[in-house]
């Protein structure tokens, strides 16, 4: 147990090792996660942050290398240590996808796995779920540990702290001072507070829906959905698990930036063929791809549930109504 | 979690353009012969027939091109480029010259089953451009290191005229061989052409390959695909047996951005090199 009066020593004491610690900010609209530079703005009281985690471990834009006198100088690999605090647990779960796809043994990404590796996750149990979450539908839960170093539980003066990680657990012995036992209460505490943020969560019923979704490919349920859908790609900007991307030379560098299946250009050929020329191909490829063929490749709907998309969209769309009414 | 990577797989290897040959009538088809700036890089890039690289121009970007030369062509590089007039990388490509330095990563895909095509007889069809990773593999194949491994070598090429014919100094050589018979076709001929002319399925059809033993290669535009497809099916290649190779919209090349999928397959890193028999298989059939 860590006392919430304590925990600006323990994030000084962090710092002071050389960690540079993201954690949730109180701002004029809402809490986000920044970077603590003073110990005194931590704020435990939100919902989720707007913006998608994603991008400490995947930045919106990156410079891989400049080009200088015919030669290439690369980028120094990210070596910061680092400490995200106060994530979600289905914000976490997102970062255990997107392990999938760039720590892959054929090809490794190397500035996604060197921040990976250097950084420690710790989550914060979800006491208030949102209309919008959905995340026991996909296999979370609102105290789940996946993704996670550390799990922390808010039980209102104190923090309770649970290892999920070897990682976590060898980090955690350094700072062991902070830290006291948890008594009986404090354990039941924990377990009363998990089962009702779990019977808050909203379900939507997607069992099957990848089997179901092989028979969906050439269905006209697809020109339906898209007929709202701007192409703005703001739902892949929010999502936690969304990562495609493109590489791209400005002048003297090349950077790489996130980009999105909802763009009509993302797929379009020199020669003028577009193997998505519609919004309908490319709302079937964000579902297709979320609800089918990562489950294909990896075993997992890359969707937690944390709701973002269906805030965000500018025209309401509703992944959960989606995914329902193409699989009927 | 996992080990460190010995390489970065974004970083591009400097190579020097050491020739340039136009290969077409319309001057949208060029050859770039590749040498390695550093030698250790030269060593690394080992590659099989069948498969592409990432080429990079400094400013404008990069694309990826299927290997035209073949494995055994020890030191260099080989790559046929055609230039779209919209295409940033193309066009850039086009306007170097010898002497000027590019970058390449990889190589990358998977590649012909070439080890499943020994003590079999190898039927292959090229239409248009496309024609370059199987330049590579007739190259490799006629090795004389490699010859005896194979049996019968049938090639089936064929571009839209005269004009549009690749290597044809090559093609004049392989003519003349006699253990390979190859037939060249063009959608229409000019007056100075004394050679076949039709499309692609028909002369697949005249010739009739036989399918016994036989594995079939066949690359080219969508259309063509298309229409080979039942001439081949009839003459009794099994699904199996008919390789193909897909092309899609790239940018990493490595199945990490998420650019080139067909279904749960993404073309760079589970292709592009694909059976018949897997191309049926996928959700969405390209
Ligand atoms: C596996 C594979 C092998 C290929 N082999 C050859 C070859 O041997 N010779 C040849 O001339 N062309 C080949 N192509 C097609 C070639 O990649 C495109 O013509 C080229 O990318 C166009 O780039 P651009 O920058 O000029 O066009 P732009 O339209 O400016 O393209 C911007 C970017 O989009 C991507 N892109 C655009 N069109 C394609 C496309 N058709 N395929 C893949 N990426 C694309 C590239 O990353 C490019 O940098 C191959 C494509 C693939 C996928
Ligand atoms: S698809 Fe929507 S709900 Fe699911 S993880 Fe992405 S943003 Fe969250
Ligand atoms: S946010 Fe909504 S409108 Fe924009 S691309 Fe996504 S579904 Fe379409
Ligand atoms: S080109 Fe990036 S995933 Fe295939």
């Amino acid at each position: 147990m860590l006392k919430k009066a304590d925990i600006n020593k323990f994030i000084a004491a962090v710092m002071n090792n050389g960690y540079k610690v993201f954690g949730p900010v109180k701002q004029e609209d809402g809490v986000s996660l920044s970077e603590l530079k003073t110990t005194d703005d931590i704020s435990f009281d939100y919902f989720n942050f707007i913006l998608p985690p994603k991008r400490h471990f995947f930045p919106w834009s990156e410079l891989l290398y400049k080009y200088k006198d015919k030669t290439i100088h690369e980028a120094p690999l990210p070596e910061d240590k680092t400490i995200l605090l106060g994530i979600r647990p289905c914000d976490a779960r997102s970062f255990s996808f997107l392990d999938n796809v760039f720590i892959d043994d054929k090809a490794v990404d190397p500035y996604y796995q060197n921040r990976r590796d250097n950084t420690i996750v710790i989550s914060l149990a979800c006491n208030q779920p949102l209309p919008s979450c959905f995340c026991t539908s996909v296999g979370g839960t609102p105290a789940g540990k996946e993704g996670t170093d550390i799990l922390a539980y808010d039980t209102g003066d104190s923090l309770f702290f649970e290892e999920c990680s070897e990682r976590g657990s060898s980090f955690l012995k350094l700072y062991s001072k902070f830290f006291s036992t948890p008594d009986q209460a404090d354990v039941q505490a924990v377990k009363d507070f998990i089962a009702k943020a779990e019977k808050q969560v909203l379900s939507v019923n997607i069992k099957n829906a990848a089997e179901k979704l092989k028979e969906k490919f050439y269905d006209s349920v697809w020109d339906k959905l898209s007929f709202r859908c701007l192409s703005c790609g703001v739902c892949t900007f929010f999502c936690p698990t969304c990562y495609c991307f493109g590489l791209y030379d400005e002048r003297d560098r090349r950077i790489r930036v996130h980009d999105a299946c909802m763009y009509k250009g993302f797929t379009l050929e020199a020669s003028g063929h577009n193997p998505r020329p519609t919004q309908s191909e490319r709302m079937r490829q964000r579902i297709m791809h979320k609800f089918l063929y990562t489950v294909e490749n990896f075993g997992k709907i890359f969707c937690v549930g944390c709701g973002r998309c269906v805030t965000a969209c500018p025209v309401n769309m509703d992944i959960r109504e989606n995914i329902v009414e193409v699989i009927g | 979690m996992s080990t460190k990577p010995l390489e970065n797989p974004y970083i591009p290897k400097p190579v020097t353009i050491e020739k340039i040959t136009i290969e077409n009538e319309a001057k949208d088809l060029k050859s770039f012969r590749l040498r390695f700036v550093n030698k250790e890089d030269e060593k690394a890039f080992t590659y099989k027939c069948g498969q592409f690289a990432m080429i990079s121009v400094a400013g404008a970007g990069e694309c990826p091109i299927g290997i035209a030369s073949s494995p055994l062509d020890e030191g260099i590089l080989e790559f046929t480029i055609k230039r779209y007039p919209t295409g940033v990388v193309t066009t850039a490509l086009h306007n170097l010259e010898e002497g000027d330095i590019i970058g390449v990563r990889g190589p990358c895909g998977n590649s012909y089953p070439m080890a499943g095509m020994e003590n079999k007889n190898v039927v292959i069809v090229g239409g248009g451009f496309a024609f370059t990773t199987l330049r590579s593999t007739i190259r490799y194949m006629l090795h004389e290191k490699n010859r005896s491994k194979f049996k019968n070598i049938t090639i089936i090429y064929g571009a839209r005229s005269p004009g549009e014919l690749l290597y044809k100094q090559e093609l004049e050589e392989w003519e003349k061989r006699n253990d390979v018979e190859i037939f060249i076709t063009v959608d229409k001929g000019d007056e100075n052409w004394k050679g076949r002319e039709g499309f692609v399925p028909a002369v697949v059809k005249q010739v009739a390959p036989g399918s016994e033993n036989a594995i079939i290669l066949i690359c080219g535009p969508p259309i063509m695909l298309k229409f080979t497809w039942p001439p081949v099916l009839e003459l009794g290649f099994t699904p199996d047996n008919i390789i193909t190779s897909l092309e899609r919209r790239m940018s990493c090349g490595i199945g990490k951005c998420g650019r080139c999928n067909i279904g749960a397959m993404y073309v760079c890193k589970h292709g592009p090199v694909l059976s018949y028999e897997q191309i049926q298989e996928l959700s969405e059939r390209p």
